[in-house]
């Protein structure tokens, strides 16, 4: 670990780094916004493919 | 979307939201960091040392019950804790002029924490080499089993960044599972003639591609941490970006041929060699050479010394997450390639 690491880490022991500064919430907010996003498009780009999957087996040949 | 078809996709992603939480939120085991002076001359000193991870004594906590060894080689030496901190604590220690080693590992046993552990805490300057004196030698307490709730293992040098094994790592085995889908869908291509098996071997490598840059992301933001450097010249690292280029070759000897009607079978032979090599470059020569990734060369993987249950109830559900999220993936583009076949061909 280099020397810079170490220093945030250290500044922040007694506050617990991760957990007393309150820096996991934040990331797991932003990670579960991220992944609910992930998760809208990739429904919507599905829905979106059944409707086309139909009009293109329903259009005559 | 049928019912089954929702719910593994909806499953895969409330396991990764899980994932996340758990991830993030779960508490790290304490763990010692910092020994404070480094070196030491023999005589009296007063020694300092700093935990990170969860509190492992109450603020204004006394010493009692908690017991401070230094060992050097086999011999173990006596201090005494002044003041204990939910993060640190301060010891006076007689140090003598002859022990084994020069270099000294730190023993903090807690009632609570069980036993903390730092290697190489503290070195002696100046004295000689032999037997602890029996005047400064102790015996170690008995190991008490940790009374830690819910936490993810401590380990050196790796630390808070021990969460992104739920992101790295699985990432990897998904990329693995859809190239190994492509890897099938060539064979099959190259067997029977059949397009079908070309689009599914193409949506494979894309998807794949997507998770094998997302692995080299999170490996390098690892390395960084760990290791000091955001690459190293380690034949896993180079192994996945030139497998990561390997399968972008792919991609481009497609685009190359455009509409021509062997692309399918050329790409087809390629994919076969593509996937062997990256067997090859991530699995065989890795475990062959000297290597600081995990799991390689003799190097310990995860599963090995610090995968505990804790860690598994989360990694576990990680792999099947991001697994499923894979395979939507690709699913989403498998039927693109059929529907944008179907129209070229009506």
């Amino acid at each position: 670990m280099n020397t810079a690491m170490m220093s945030t880490l250290i500044l922040n022991v007694l506050q617990g780094f991760f957990f007393g500064s309150g820096k996991a919430h934040v990331v797991t907010g932003v990670a579960l916004i991220i992944l609910a996003g992930i998760a809208w498009s990739l429904w919507r780009m599905d829905r979106r493919l059944t409707t086309l999957e139909r009009d293109v087996n329903d259009s005559p040949s | 979307m049928s019912n089954w078809n929702a719910l593994w996709k909806f499953g895969g992603i409330l396991l990764l939201a899980y994932v996340i939480v758990r991830g993030f939120g779960t508490p790290l085991q304490p763990g010692l960091v910092e020994a404070s002076p480094n070196r030491l001359a023999p005589g009296h000193a007063v020694l300092e040392l700093t935990a990170v991870g969860q509190p492992f004594a109450q603020e204004g906590a006394t010493p009692e019950g908690f017991t401070l060894v230094l060992r050097s080689g086999q011999d173990l030496i006596a201090t005494q804790l002044t003041a204990v901190g939910p993060h640190g604590v301060s010891a006076a220690a007689l140090i003598p002029d002859q022990v084994p080693s020069p270099a000294l590992d730190a023993f903090l046993f807690t009632p609570e924490s069980g036993t903390l552990f730092l290697g190489n805490a503290f070195f002696i300057e100046g004295a000689g080499i032999g037997p602890v004196p029996e005047s400064f030698a102790t015996t170690a307490p008995e190991d008490t089993a940790p009374q830690l709730g819910f936490s993810f293992p401590y380990q050196p040098n790796i630390i808070e960044s021990i969460r992104n094994l739920l992101w790295h790592v699985p990432m990897w085995f998904a990329m693995f599972f859809v190239m190994g889908i492509g890897f099938v869908a060539s064979l099959g291509q190259l067997r029977t003639g059949d397009a079908r098996w070309d689009h599914r071997a193409e949506a494979a490598v894309r998807t794949g591609l997507v998770f094998g840059l997302l692995g080299l992301a999170t490996g390098s933001l690892w390395a960084r941490w760990t290791w000091g450097a955001w690459w190293v010249s380690d034949p896993q690292l180079n192994g996945a970006l030139v497998t990561v280029l390997l399968y972008t070759g792919y991609l481009i000897l497609r685009a190359a041929m455009g509409d021509d009607e062997r692309v399918g079978r050329l790409a087809a032979v390629y994919n076969v060699f593509a996937f062997v090599m990256l067997v090859i470059l991530l699995m065989v020569l890795p475990r062959y050479t000297e290597s600081l990734h995990p799991g390689k060369d003799g190097n310990p993987g995860f599963n090995s010394y610090d995968l505990d249950n804790s860690l598994r109830a989360v990694f576990y559900p990680a792999v099947i997450g991001w697994g499923a999220l894979c395979y939507w993936m690709y699913t989403l583009r498998l039927r693109m390639n059929r529907l944008e076949h179907r129209l070229l061909t009506k």
